[in-house]
Protein backbone atom coordinates (compact mmCIF):
# COMPACT_ATOMS: atom_id res chain seq x y z
CA UNK A 1 0.00 0.00 0.00
CA UNK A 2 1.22 3.74 -0.99
CA UNK A 3 1.84 5.33 2.38
CA UNK A 4 2.56 8.91 1.19
CA UNK A 5 -1.40 9.97 1.25
CA UNK A 6 -1.61 9.15 4.37
CA UNK A 7 1.34 10.57 6.02
CA UNK A 8 0.56 14.11 4.29
CA UNK A 9 -3.11 13.74 4.70
CA UNK A 10 -2.40 12.86 8.62
CA UNK A 11 -0.26 15.89 9.05
CA UNK A 12 -2.80 18.23 7.12
CA UNK A 13 -5.40 16.77 9.10
CA UNK A 14 -3.34 17.33 12.41
CA UNK A 15 -2.77 21.33 11.48
CA UNK A 16 -6.06 21.33 9.63
CA UNK A 17 -8.06 20.99 13.16
CA UNK A 18 -5.21 21.98 15.98
CA UNK A 19 -7.54 23.76 17.73
CA UNK A 20 -10.28 20.61 18.22
CA UNK A 21 -6.83 18.10 18.41
CA UNK A 22 -5.24 20.70 21.61
CA UNK A 23 -8.88 20.30 23.29
CA UNK A 24 -8.91 16.66 22.44
CA UNK A 25 -4.91 16.40 23.96
CA UNK A 26 -6.12 18.85 27.00
CA UNK A 27 -8.96 16.70 28.13
CA UNK A 28 -7.17 13.45 27.49
CA UNK A 29 -4.19 14.17 29.52
CA UNK A 30 -7.04 15.26 32.66
CA UNK A 31 -8.99 12.61 32.50
CA UNK A 32 -5.74 10.02 31.79
CA UNK A 33 -4.21 11.52 34.43
CA UNK A 34 -7.32 11.07 36.81
CA UNK A 35 -7.45 7.85 35.88
CA UNK A 36 -3.73 7.07 36.73
CA UNK A 37 -4.11 8.31 40.16
CA UNK A 38 -7.29 6.87 40.86
CA UNK A 39 -5.43 3.19 40.17
CA UNK A 40 -2.28 4.58 41.97
CA UNK A 41 -4.80 5.10 45.04
CA UNK A 42 -6.18 1.82 44.65
CA UNK A 43 -3.05 0.62 45.13
CA UNK A 44 -2.11 2.26 48.53
CA UNK A 45 -5.59 1.02 49.81
CA UNK A 46 -4.32 -2.43 49.20
CA UNK A 47 -1.02 -2.16 50.49
CA UNK A 48 -2.14 -0.29 53.07
CA UNK A 49 -4.90 -2.56 53.93
CA UNK A 50 -2.10 -5.66 53.57
CA UNK A 51 -0.24 -4.35 55.83
CA UNK A 52 -2.31 -3.52 58.58
CA UNK A 53 -5.11 -5.75 57.86
CA UNK A 54 -8.48 -4.47 56.31
CA UNK A 55 -11.00 -2.35 58.71
CA UNK A 56 -13.05 -5.25 59.64
CA UNK A 57 -9.92 -6.82 61.60
CA UNK A 58 -8.32 -6.32 65.36
CA UNK A 59 -5.23 -7.27 65.77
CA UNK A 60 -4.66 -9.29 69.12
CA UNK A 61 -0.79 -8.66 70.63
CA UNK A 62 0.37 -11.45 72.23
CA UNK A 63 3.10 -11.37 75.14
CA UNK A 64 6.74 -10.98 74.06
CA UNK A 65 10.27 -11.18 75.43
CA UNK A 66 10.64 -8.34 78.21
CA UNK A 67 6.91 -6.92 77.19
CA UNK A 68 6.77 -3.62 78.38
CA UNK A 69 3.06 -4.37 79.65
CA UNK A 70 2.92 -5.28 83.27
CA UNK A 71 0.58 -8.47 82.58
CA UNK A 72 3.30 -10.25 80.23
CA UNK A 73 6.02 -11.30 82.85
CA UNK A 74 6.56 -14.03 80.68
CA UNK A 75 6.43 -14.32 76.80
CA UNK A 76 3.38 -16.31 75.34
CA UNK A 77 3.42 -20.04 75.92
CA UNK A 78 1.86 -22.89 73.45
CA UNK A 79 -0.35 -23.51 75.87
CA UNK A 80 -1.65 -19.80 76.52
CA UNK A 81 -1.65 -19.67 73.03
CA UNK A 82 -3.85 -22.25 72.53
CA UNK A 83 -6.53 -21.95 75.33
CA UNK A 84 -6.80 -17.92 73.39
CA UNK A 85 -7.26 -19.81 70.02
CA UNK A 86 -10.23 -21.56 71.36
CA UNK A 87 -12.03 -18.29 72.64
CA UNK A 88 -11.11 -17.08 69.64
CA UNK A 89 -12.66 -19.98 67.36
CA UNK A 90 -15.80 -20.39 69.65
CA UNK A 91 -16.34 -16.40 69.52
CA UNK A 92 -19.74 -15.37 67.44
CA UNK A 93 -18.52 -12.25 65.77
CA UNK A 94 -15.07 -13.59 64.35
CA UNK A 95 -15.65 -14.80 60.31
CA UNK A 96 -11.84 -15.76 60.88
CA UNK A 97 -8.27 -15.18 62.03
CA UNK A 98 -4.61 -16.00 61.63
CA UNK A 99 -1.47 -16.09 63.23
CA UNK A 100 1.52 -13.92 62.85
CA UNK A 101 4.96 -14.47 63.70
CA UNK A 102 7.70 -12.39 64.95
CA UNK A 103 9.61 -12.60 61.82
CA UNK A 104 6.39 -11.68 59.74
CA UNK A 105 6.27 -8.35 61.73
CA UNK A 106 9.63 -7.91 61.91
CA UNK A 107 9.56 -7.86 57.24
CA UNK A 108 6.41 -5.58 57.86
CA UNK A 109 8.90 -3.33 59.90
CA UNK A 110 11.97 -4.11 57.22
CA UNK A 111 9.65 -2.80 54.14
CA UNK A 112 8.78 0.45 56.20
CA UNK A 113 11.91 1.57 57.98
CA UNK A 114 14.38 -0.10 55.53
CA UNK A 115 16.73 -3.44 55.96
CA UNK A 116 19.75 -1.42 57.03
CA UNK A 117 18.31 -0.85 60.56
CA UNK A 118 17.34 -4.62 61.05
CA UNK A 119 20.71 -6.04 59.79
CA UNK A 120 24.55 -6.15 60.96
CA UNK A 121 26.01 -7.06 64.43
CA UNK A 122 23.63 -4.83 66.64
CA UNK A 123 20.31 -4.67 64.94
CA UNK A 124 17.57 -2.35 66.46
CA UNK A 125 15.16 -5.08 66.18
CA UNK A 126 15.36 -9.04 66.11
CA UNK A 127 12.25 -11.09 65.13
CA UNK A 128 12.32 -12.13 69.00
CA UNK A 129 11.37 -8.38 69.89
CA UNK A 130 8.64 -8.36 67.71
CA UNK A 131 5.27 -9.97 69.20
CA UNK A 132 3.54 -12.49 67.92
CA UNK A 133 -0.35 -11.63 67.28
CA UNK A 134 -3.63 -12.73 65.63
CA UNK A 135 -5.52 -11.09 62.97
CA UNK A 136 -9.29 -11.41 63.51
CA UNK A 137 -11.28 -10.75 61.11
CA UNK A 138 -14.94 -9.76 62.39
CA UNK A 139 -18.30 -10.78 60.97
CA UNK A 140 -19.87 -7.35 61.34
CA UNK A 141 -17.22 -4.58 62.19
CA UNK A 142 -19.69 -2.79 64.68
CA UNK A 143 -19.47 -5.78 66.86
CA UNK A 144 -16.15 -5.64 67.78
CA UNK A 145 -16.85 -5.59 71.81
CA UNK A 146 -17.89 -9.05 72.74
CA UNK A 147 -14.61 -10.63 70.88
CA UNK A 148 -12.33 -7.17 72.75
CA UNK A 149 -13.40 -8.26 75.85
CA UNK A 150 -13.09 -11.85 75.95
CA UNK A 151 -9.78 -12.06 74.75
CA UNK A 152 -8.66 -8.82 76.91
CA UNK A 153 -7.34 -10.13 79.99
CA UNK A 154 -6.46 -13.70 79.22
CA UNK A 155 -3.11 -15.23 79.87
CA UNK A 156 -0.60 -14.31 76.80
CA UNK A 157 -2.51 -11.77 75.84
CA UNK A 158 -0.23 -8.11 75.60
CA UNK A 159 -3.31 -6.11 74.35
CA UNK A 160 -5.66 -5.75 72.01
CA UNK A 161 -5.80 -3.29 69.55
CA UNK A 162 -9.05 -2.34 67.12
CA UNK A 163 -7.00 -1.00 64.05
CA UNK A 164 -10.22 0.62 62.72
CA UNK A 165 -9.49 3.69 65.33
CA UNK A 166 -6.06 4.65 63.27
CA UNK A 167 -5.72 2.73 60.03
CA UNK A 168 -9.57 3.20 59.46
CA UNK A 169 -9.69 7.01 58.60
CA UNK A 170 -6.65 6.71 56.58
CA UNK A 171 -8.11 3.74 54.53
CA UNK A 172 -11.69 5.72 53.70
CA UNK A 173 -9.62 8.64 52.98
CA UNK A 174 -7.27 6.92 50.28
CA UNK A 175 -10.70 5.05 49.10
CA UNK A 176 -12.61 8.41 49.18
CA UNK A 177 -10.10 10.06 46.88
CA UNK A 178 -9.91 7.03 44.69
CA UNK A 179 -13.30 7.64 44.53
CA UNK A 180 -13.16 11.00 43.26
CA UNK A 181 -10.83 10.78 41.11
CA UNK A 182 -12.04 7.74 39.18
CA UNK A 183 -15.55 9.66 39.27
CA UNK A 184 -14.65 12.43 37.69
CA UNK A 185 -11.99 10.53 35.42
CA UNK A 186 -15.29 8.86 34.29
CA UNK A 187 -16.78 12.44 33.35
CA UNK A 188 -13.92 14.26 31.71
CA UNK A 189 -13.45 10.24 29.43
CA UNK A 190 -17.25 11.39 28.25
CA UNK A 191 -16.20 14.81 27.29
CA UNK A 192 -12.69 13.57 25.53
CA UNK A 193 -15.05 11.12 24.16
CA UNK A 194 -17.66 13.59 22.64
CA UNK A 195 -14.00 15.86 21.32
CA UNK A 196 -13.34 12.77 19.49
CA UNK A 197 -16.18 12.14 17.72
CA UNK A 198 -16.25 15.57 17.11
CA UNK A 199 -13.20 16.20 15.52
CA UNK A 200 -13.82 13.66 13.22
CA UNK A 201 -17.27 15.23 11.99
CA UNK A 202 -15.15 18.25 11.23
CA UNK A 203 -12.34 16.38 9.50
CA UNK A 204 -14.57 14.12 7.94
CA UNK A 205 -16.39 17.30 6.72
CA UNK A 206 -13.19 19.30 5.58
CA UNK A 207 -12.22 16.23 3.56
CA UNK A 208 -15.51 15.11 2.10
CA UNK A 209 -14.23 15.81 -1.83
CA UNK A 210 -11.18 13.18 -1.36
CA UNK A 211 -12.96 10.80 0.78
CA UNK A 212 -15.85 11.04 -2.08
CA UNK A 213 -13.22 10.97 -5.07
CA UNK A 214 -11.42 8.08 -3.23
CA UNK A 215 -14.65 5.80 -2.94
CA UNK A 216 -15.37 6.23 -6.39
CA UNK A 217 -11.80 5.20 -7.67
CA UNK A 218 -12.10 1.82 -5.59
CA UNK A 219 -9.75 3.00 -2.32
CA UNK A 220 -10.27 0.41 0.65
CA UNK A 221 -12.95 1.76 3.74
CA UNK A 222 -9.28 1.17 5.42
CA UNK A 223 -7.38 3.29 3.39
CA UNK A 224 -9.79 6.21 3.65
CA UNK A 225 -9.84 5.82 7.54
CA UNK A 226 -6.52 5.50 8.25
CA UNK A 227 -5.56 9.36 8.55
CA UNK A 228 -8.23 9.19 10.61
CA UNK A 229 -6.73 6.84 12.49
CA UNK A 230 -3.43 7.69 13.01
CA UNK A 231 -4.36 11.24 13.71
CA UNK A 232 -6.78 9.73 16.93
CA UNK A 233 -3.53 7.53 17.19
CA UNK A 234 -1.26 10.91 17.79
CA UNK A 235 -3.48 12.49 20.37
CA UNK A 236 -3.70 9.78 21.79
CA UNK A 237 0.02 8.91 22.46
CA UNK A 238 0.26 12.57 22.83
CA UNK A 239 -2.01 12.78 25.59
CA UNK A 240 -0.71 9.32 27.42
CA UNK A 241 3.04 10.93 27.55
CA UNK A 242 1.46 14.14 29.21
CA UNK A 243 -0.43 12.27 31.52
CA UNK A 244 2.77 9.99 31.93
CA UNK A 245 4.72 13.04 32.98
CA UNK A 246 1.78 14.55 35.62
CA UNK A 247 1.21 11.22 37.22
CA UNK A 248 5.27 10.96 37.82
CA UNK A 249 5.13 14.20 39.14
CA UNK A 250 1.98 13.19 41.54
CA UNK A 251 4.43 10.60 42.44
CA UNK A 252 7.35 12.40 43.47
CA UNK A 253 5.80 15.60 44.91
CA UNK A 254 2.19 14.54 45.99
CA UNK A 255 3.05 10.74 47.86
CA UNK A 256 6.94 11.71 47.97
CA UNK A 257 5.56 14.47 50.25
CA UNK A 258 3.18 11.92 52.02
CA UNK A 259 5.60 9.45 52.30
CA UNK A 260 8.43 12.12 54.75
CA UNK A 261 5.45 13.22 56.61
CA UNK A 262 4.00 9.65 57.58
CA UNK A 263 6.13 7.10 57.84
CA UNK A 264 3.98 4.45 59.08
CA UNK A 265 2.17 3.99 56.34
CA UNK A 266 3.59 2.02 53.46
CA UNK A 267 3.21 4.08 50.39
CA UNK A 268 3.34 3.49 46.98
CA UNK A 269 6.35 4.19 44.67
CA UNK A 270 7.78 3.30 40.70
CA UNK A 271 6.17 -0.26 40.59
CA UNK A 272 2.93 1.12 41.31
CA UNK A 273 3.54 4.08 39.20
CA UNK A 274 4.19 1.71 36.09
CA UNK A 275 1.31 -0.21 36.70
CA UNK A 276 -1.03 2.94 36.35
CA UNK A 277 1.32 3.92 33.75
CA UNK A 278 0.23 0.51 31.75
CA UNK A 279 -3.22 1.25 32.56
CA UNK A 280 -3.60 4.54 31.02
CA UNK A 281 -1.27 3.73 28.19
CA UNK A 282 -4.09 1.10 26.75
CA UNK A 283 -7.02 3.16 28.04
CA UNK A 284 -5.30 6.60 25.94
CA UNK A 285 -5.63 4.92 22.60
CA UNK A 286 -9.03 2.61 23.24
CA UNK A 287 -10.38 6.27 24.08
CA UNK A 288 -9.79 7.74 20.99
CA UNK A 289 -9.56 4.51 18.01
CA UNK A 290 -12.75 3.20 19.49
CA UNK A 291 -15.21 6.29 18.75
CA UNK A 292 -13.01 6.82 15.15
CA UNK A 293 -13.75 3.40 14.47
CA UNK A 294 -17.05 3.58 14.79
CA UNK A 295 -17.55 7.31 13.39
CA UNK A 296 -15.63 6.59 10.13
CA UNK A 297 -17.80 3.32 9.66
CA UNK A 298 -20.61 5.92 9.53
CA UNK A 299 -19.32 8.84 7.81
CA UNK A 300 -17.26 6.74 5.17
CA UNK A 301 -19.83 4.33 4.78
CA UNK A 302 -18.92 2.76 1.36
CA UNK B 1 -20.47 -6.11 -18.71
CA UNK B 2 -23.77 -4.58 -16.81
CA UNK B 3 -26.81 -6.63 -16.82
CA UNK B 4 -30.09 -5.36 -14.48
CA UNK B 5 -32.86 -8.44 -14.22
CA UNK B 6 -36.24 -6.94 -13.12
CA UNK B 7 -35.04 -3.90 -11.02
CA UNK B 8 -36.77 -2.38 -8.71
CA UNK B 9 -35.50 0.87 -6.63
CA UNK B 10 -37.17 2.49 -4.21
CA UNK B 11 -36.26 4.70 -1.47
CA UNK B 12 -37.84 5.14 1.66
CA UNK B 13 -40.62 8.07 1.95
CA UNK B 14 -41.27 7.73 -1.56
CA UNK B 15 -44.75 5.97 -3.18
CA UNK B 16 -42.58 5.13 -6.47
CA UNK B 17 -39.85 3.58 -7.03
CA UNK B 18 -37.15 5.56 -8.67
CA UNK B 19 -36.82 2.31 -11.01
CA UNK B 20 -39.99 -0.21 -11.57
CA UNK B 21 -39.21 -3.44 -12.94
CA UNK B 22 -36.48 -2.86 -15.79
CA UNK B 23 -34.59 -5.13 -17.63
CA UNK B 24 -31.52 -4.17 -19.29
CA UNK B 25 -28.11 -5.78 -21.10
CA UNK B 26 -25.52 -3.46 -21.62
CA UNK B 27 -22.67 -5.71 -23.87
CA UNK B 28 -18.78 -5.29 -22.71
CA UNK B 29 -17.58 -2.31 -25.31
CA UNK B 30 -21.21 -1.01 -26.03
CA UNK B 31 -21.57 3.05 -25.96
CA UNK B 32 -25.01 3.86 -24.28
CA UNK B 33 -26.66 7.40 -23.83
CA UNK B 34 -29.19 7.19 -21.21
CA UNK B 35 -31.64 9.78 -21.45
CA UNK B 36 -34.91 10.98 -19.57
CA UNK B 37 -36.33 13.63 -17.61
CA UNK B 38 -34.63 14.84 -14.04
CA UNK B 39 -36.32 12.30 -11.65
CA UNK B 40 -37.05 9.53 -14.97
CA UNK B 41 -34.51 6.99 -12.96
CA UNK B 42 -31.48 7.85 -14.77
CA UNK B 43 -29.06 8.57 -11.42
CA UNK B 44 -30.48 5.56 -9.92
CA UNK B 45 -29.46 3.45 -12.58
CA UNK B 46 -25.80 4.45 -12.31
CA UNK B 47 -25.90 4.58 -8.66
CA UNK B 48 -26.87 0.99 -8.57
CA UNK B 49 -24.20 0.12 -11.01
CA UNK B 50 -21.65 1.78 -8.86
CA UNK B 51 -23.00 -0.25 -5.68
CA UNK B 52 -23.87 2.91 -3.81
CA UNK B 53 -27.22 1.31 -3.63
CA UNK B 54 -28.55 -2.08 -3.61
CA UNK B 55 -31.96 -2.54 -5.66
CA UNK B 56 -34.95 -3.47 -3.18
CA UNK B 57 -35.82 -5.95 -5.95
CA UNK B 58 -34.38 -7.89 -8.94
CA UNK B 59 -30.90 -8.54 -9.55
CA UNK B 60 -27.58 -6.64 -10.80
CA UNK B 61 -24.76 -7.86 -12.63
CA UNK B 62 -21.59 -5.36 -12.78
CA UNK B 63 -18.40 -6.98 -14.57
CA UNK B 64 -19.79 -10.43 -13.79
CA UNK B 65 -20.62 -9.82 -10.33
CA UNK B 66 -23.77 -9.55 -8.76
CA UNK B 67 -23.54 -6.54 -6.47
CA UNK B 68 -27.21 -7.65 -4.75
CA UNK B 69 -24.60 -9.96 -2.96
CA UNK B 70 -21.26 -8.61 -3.14
CA UNK B 71 -19.73 -7.55 0.52
CA UNK B 72 -19.50 -4.25 1.46
CA UNK B 73 -15.53 -5.01 1.67
CA UNK B 74 -15.34 -6.02 -1.62
CA UNK B 75 -17.04 -2.40 -3.36
CA UNK B 76 -13.82 -0.90 -3.70
CA UNK B 77 -12.51 -3.42 -5.56
CA UNK B 78 -15.84 -3.02 -8.06
CA UNK B 79 -15.55 0.42 -8.55
CA UNK B 80 -11.66 0.01 -9.55
CA UNK B 81 -13.09 -1.64 -12.67
CA UNK B 82 -15.96 1.52 -13.08
CA UNK B 83 -14.29 4.91 -14.38
CA UNK B 84 -16.75 7.76 -13.01
CA UNK B 85 -17.27 11.13 -14.52
CA UNK B 86 -19.58 14.09 -13.10
CA UNK B 87 -20.85 16.92 -14.23
CA UNK B 88 -19.77 18.95 -11.76
CA UNK B 89 -15.75 16.90 -11.97
CA UNK B 90 -15.34 16.65 -8.82
CA UNK B 91 -11.67 17.59 -8.67
CA UNK B 92 -9.58 19.02 -5.89
CA UNK B 93 -8.82 22.52 -6.14
CA UNK B 94 -5.46 22.15 -3.88
CA UNK B 95 -3.41 19.58 -5.94
CA UNK B 96 -2.59 20.00 -9.50
CA UNK B 97 -3.52 17.93 -12.77
CA UNK B 98 -1.27 15.62 -12.64
CA UNK B 99 -1.62 14.98 -8.99
CA UNK B 100 -5.48 15.04 -9.47
CA UNK B 101 -4.99 12.14 -11.57
CA UNK B 102 -2.30 10.42 -9.72
CA UNK B 103 -4.71 10.38 -6.58
CA UNK B 104 -6.69 8.33 -8.09
CA UNK B 105 -3.77 5.69 -8.76
CA UNK B 106 -2.21 6.52 -5.48
CA UNK B 107 -5.75 5.96 -2.74
CA UNK B 108 -5.60 2.13 -4.32
CA UNK B 109 -2.00 1.49 -3.67
CA UNK B 110 -0.21 1.96 -7.28
CA UNK B 111 3.42 1.65 -7.39
CA UNK B 112 5.39 4.69 -7.85
CA UNK B 113 6.50 3.84 -11.25
CA UNK B 114 3.52 2.93 -12.92
CA UNK B 115 1.90 6.33 -11.47
CA UNK B 116 4.85 7.95 -13.41
CA UNK B 117 3.84 5.94 -16.25
CA UNK B 118 0.27 5.95 -16.34
CA UNK B 119 -0.28 9.65 -15.99
CA UNK B 120 1.47 11.57 -18.25
CA UNK B 121 -0.04 9.07 -21.13
CA UNK B 122 -3.38 9.16 -20.05
CA UNK B 123 -3.10 13.68 -19.81
CA UNK B 124 -1.42 12.94 -24.02
CA UNK B 125 -4.59 10.90 -24.38
CA UNK B 126 -7.29 13.35 -23.37
CA UNK B 127 -5.03 16.29 -24.57
CA UNK B 128 -3.60 17.91 -22.01
CA UNK B 129 0.02 17.20 -22.08
CA UNK B 130 1.93 20.30 -21.07
CA UNK B 131 -0.76 21.34 -18.67
CA UNK B 132 0.03 18.72 -15.80
CA UNK B 133 1.19 21.70 -13.66
CA UNK B 134 -1.94 23.57 -13.56
CA UNK B 135 -4.12 24.22 -10.58
CA UNK B 136 -8.09 23.17 -11.45
CA UNK B 137 -8.75 26.80 -11.42
CA UNK B 138 -6.14 27.79 -14.22
CA UNK B 139 -8.17 25.56 -16.63
CA UNK B 140 -11.28 26.23 -18.55
CA UNK B 141 -14.28 23.92 -18.06
CA UNK B 142 -13.58 21.78 -21.28
CA UNK B 143 -9.99 20.91 -19.87
CA UNK B 144 -11.86 20.23 -16.44
CA UNK B 145 -13.39 17.81 -17.51
CA UNK B 146 -10.79 15.95 -19.67
CA UNK B 147 -8.71 16.30 -16.15
CA UNK B 148 -11.80 14.54 -14.34
CA UNK B 149 -11.92 12.12 -17.44
CA UNK B 150 -8.44 11.33 -17.19
CA UNK B 151 -8.61 10.76 -13.77
CA UNK B 152 -11.82 8.22 -13.97
CA UNK B 153 -9.71 6.44 -17.21
CA UNK B 154 -6.00 5.99 -15.67
CA UNK B 155 -6.83 2.78 -14.23
CA UNK B 156 -8.08 1.63 -17.34
CA UNK B 157 -11.31 0.35 -16.09
CA UNK B 158 -14.12 -1.72 -17.49
CA UNK B 159 -16.74 0.56 -17.55
CA UNK B 160 -16.75 4.28 -17.52
CA UNK B 161 -19.70 6.21 -16.28
CA UNK B 162 -21.08 9.48 -17.04
CA UNK B 163 -23.51 11.40 -15.60
CA UNK B 164 -24.08 14.69 -17.83
CA UNK B 165 -20.32 15.00 -18.53
CA UNK B 166 -21.25 18.05 -20.92
CA UNK B 167 -24.12 19.41 -18.73
CA UNK B 168 -21.72 22.79 -18.00
CA UNK B 169 -19.75 23.30 -20.92
CA UNK B 170 -20.67 24.62 -24.42
CA UNK B 171 -21.77 22.95 -27.56
CA UNK B 172 -18.02 23.35 -28.90
CA UNK B 173 -16.40 22.35 -25.91
CA UNK B 174 -18.80 19.02 -25.52
CA UNK B 175 -18.05 17.63 -29.11
CA UNK B 176 -14.24 17.37 -27.67
CA UNK B 177 -15.49 15.54 -24.25
CA UNK B 178 -17.79 13.11 -26.74
CA UNK B 179 -14.61 12.55 -28.90
CA UNK B 180 -12.61 11.71 -25.98
CA UNK B 181 -15.21 9.90 -23.92
CA UNK B 182 -16.00 7.79 -28.33
CA UNK B 183 -11.88 7.34 -28.10
CA UNK B 184 -11.95 5.67 -24.42
CA UNK B 185 -15.24 3.18 -26.23
CA UNK B 186 -13.04 2.13 -28.95
CA UNK B 187 -10.44 1.04 -26.68
CA UNK B 188 -13.21 -1.66 -25.72
CA UNK B 189 -13.95 0.27 -22.71
CA UNK B 190 -17.63 0.27 -22.04
CA UNK B 191 -19.25 3.50 -21.43
CA UNK B 192 -22.39 5.00 -20.07
CA UNK B 193 -23.33 7.96 -20.32
CA UNK B 194 -26.19 10.08 -18.89
CA UNK B 195 -27.58 13.03 -20.36
CA UNK B 196 -30.26 15.89 -21.45
CA UNK B 197 -27.81 16.93 -24.38
CA UNK B 198 -29.83 15.76 -27.30
CA UNK B 199 -27.72 17.62 -29.64
CA UNK B 200 -24.94 15.00 -29.00
CA UNK B 201 -27.32 12.08 -28.44
CA UNK B 202 -28.59 12.54 -32.06
CA UNK B 203 -24.82 13.26 -33.30
CA UNK B 204 -23.10 10.24 -32.06
CA UNK B 205 -25.69 7.58 -32.97
CA UNK B 206 -25.31 5.05 -30.02
CA UNK B 207 -27.53 2.93 -28.38
CA UNK B 208 -29.98 5.49 -26.48
CA UNK B 209 -32.12 3.91 -23.42
CA UNK B 210 -34.95 6.35 -22.60
CA UNK B 211 -36.38 6.38 -18.98
CA UNK B 212 -39.59 7.40 -17.68
CA UNK B 213 -40.91 7.46 -14.30
CA UNK B 214 -38.29 4.38 -13.59
CA UNK B 215 -39.55 2.58 -16.51
CA UNK B 216 -37.70 1.79 -20.01
CA UNK B 217 -39.70 3.54 -22.60
CA UNK B 218 -37.56 3.09 -25.57
CA UNK B 219 -34.18 1.09 -26.22
CA UNK B 220 -32.76 1.47 -29.63
CA UNK B 221 -29.76 1.11 -31.09
CA UNK B 222 -28.39 4.33 -33.06
CA UNK B 223 -30.68 6.09 -32.02
CA UNK B 224 -31.80 9.75 -31.23
CA UNK B 225 -32.56 11.72 -27.99
CA UNK B 226 -36.60 12.37 -29.03
CA UNK B 227 -38.85 9.67 -29.68
CA UNK B 228 -38.90 9.28 -33.63
CA UNK B 229 -42.61 8.65 -34.85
Amino acid sequence: MQLRYVYSELGQGLRRNLTMHLAVILTLVVSLTLVGIGLMFQQQATRAADHFGNQLQITVYLCRLNDSNPVCPNPVTDAQKAEIEAVVEENPEVASYRFESGEVALEKAKELYGEELFSGDNPALTAEDMPQTIWITLEDPEQYEGITSAVQGLDGVSRVRDLREQVGPILTTITKMRTYALGTAGLLVLAALLLVANTIRLAAFARRKEIGIMRLVGASTLYIALPFLLEALVTALVSVALAGGALAAFLQFAIGDLATNLRFVPWIGWPEFRVALGAVAILGPVLTLLPTLVLTRKYLKV
Amino acid sequence: MIRFEKVTKSYPGHPHPALDNISVDVEKGEFVFLVGSSGSGKSTFLRLVLREYRPTSGRVYVAGKEINRLASWKVPRLRRDIGTVFQDFRLLPNKTVTENVAFALQVIGKSRKEIKDLVPETLEMVGLSGKGDRMPDELSGGEQQRVAVARAFVNRPMILIADEPTGNLDPTTSVGIMKLLDRINRTGTTVVMATHDSGIVDQMRKRVIELENGHVVRDQAQGVYGHQN
